[in-house]
């Protein structure tokens, strides 16, 4: 039988590192907190990761603000390693300005402002309706 | 037939429609729920025109993103071999290397001082357990003479009590003597304390 160090074994099993958000054990409910984190892909949501990044606090604060951080020295680190960062993860980065802003973010904020301007025409016409 | 190919393909979104079906609350054996019995999911409708507009900002971000990558890559291999055999890796190992000597020149210096504390120190010690071992032994002689002196003593004082002994010899002669002095061992106290030997003779 062949034992394998677990560091070959990773390798033989294909795995690789990615740049995700990872839920704090803060074990409140109600009150989740990201941190950004560079885990093998294998590994649990939570579980042990390679490196800490950054934090996400997803609820705004008392001024309405998300509070984001990131280690940009290590990310590009860690992208310059092989690393894949996931969608929320790419959004974040893009609207921090590291990244190119993501399609996606542009793409919901275009449909927002469509659903928007709809429902105010809608509302209009109610309006006039009425009148 | 071409053109149409090409637009349908353009059309399509990149990945696959059709999502098996995801594990959510129900377990494999969990029958379908009486309301679920006949549902059939479908993914939201896609717009063409957004679609397209979509796929291009796409590719541009993708774009982006390996030209970042590659930058990074690159930037990682610098570090590294400027970390490993740059302009300033020789002037740091030598920078090492002197404060390796001088810290083990002061080692071997401190290492002669405290050797040669510790010669005195052993020196007075042994001084120290001489005096003292002699310093015993008179001690021990003198407890010696002591004791030797007594137990002369002691012999002394034995021969002379024996010269008041009573023997086979002087066993008549005592006799007689005690006999002939009878001592009277009464006496009197009083309360204030005043002794009286001399009392009634028989």
């Amino acid at each position: 039988m062949v034992h394998l160090s677990p560091q070959l074994l990773r390798r033989y099993h294909g795995g690789y590192v990615v740049i995700r958000m990872a839920l704090a054990g803060h074990k409140q409910a109600n009150r989740p907190f990201f941190r950004i984190v560079a885990a093998l892909n294998k590994r649990a949501r939570d579980g042990k990761y390679i490196e800490q990044l950054g934090t996400y606090d997803p609820l705004p604060n008392t001024h309405n603000e998300k509070l984001v951080s990131f280690n940009l020295d290590r990310i590009k680190y860690w992208i310059g390693c092989g690393a894949h960062p996931t969608k929320p993860v790419a959004k974040l980065l893009g609207l921090a300005g590291f990244f190119p802003l993501h399609p996606m973010t542009v793409t919901e904020a275009e449909r927002r402002r469509a659903q928007a301007a709809q429902t105010e025409g809608e509302a209009e016409k109610i309006q006039k309706a009425e009148m | 037939m071409f053109r149409g190919v090409r637009i349908a393909r353009l059309l399509a979104p990149g990945r696959a429609v059709l999502v098996e079906a995801q594990r959510g609350r129900k377990s494999r054996t969990d029958p379908v729920a009486k309301s679920k019995m006949g549902r059939i999911k479908v993914p939201p409708p896609v717009d063409p025109v957004e679609m397209v507009v979509l796929r291009e900002r796409y590719a541009d971000y993708k774009l982006i993103i390996r030209a970042l990558r590659l930058e990074f890559k690159e930037e990682v291999l610098r570090r590294k071999y400027e970390e490993e055999a740059g302009s300033m890796a020789e002037e740091r190992m030598r920078q090492e290397v002197e404060e390796h000597r001088n810290l083990m020149e002061f080692n071997r210096q401190e290492n002669l001082r405290l050797l040669q504390l510790r010669l005195v120190r052993m020196q007075k010690e042994t001084e120290e357990a001489q005096r003292t071992k002699l310093e015993e032994a008179l001690q021990r002689e003198q407890q010696q003479q002591e004791f030797v002196r007594q137990k002369e003593e002691e012999i002394a004082q034995l021969q002379e009590d024996a010269k008041n002994f009573i023997t086979l010899d002087n066993l008549d002669q005592r006799i007689e003597e005690v006999l002939d002095n009878p001592k009277n061992y009464n006496f009197a106290v009083d309360k204030e304390g005043r002794v009286v030997k001399q009392t009634m003779l028989q």
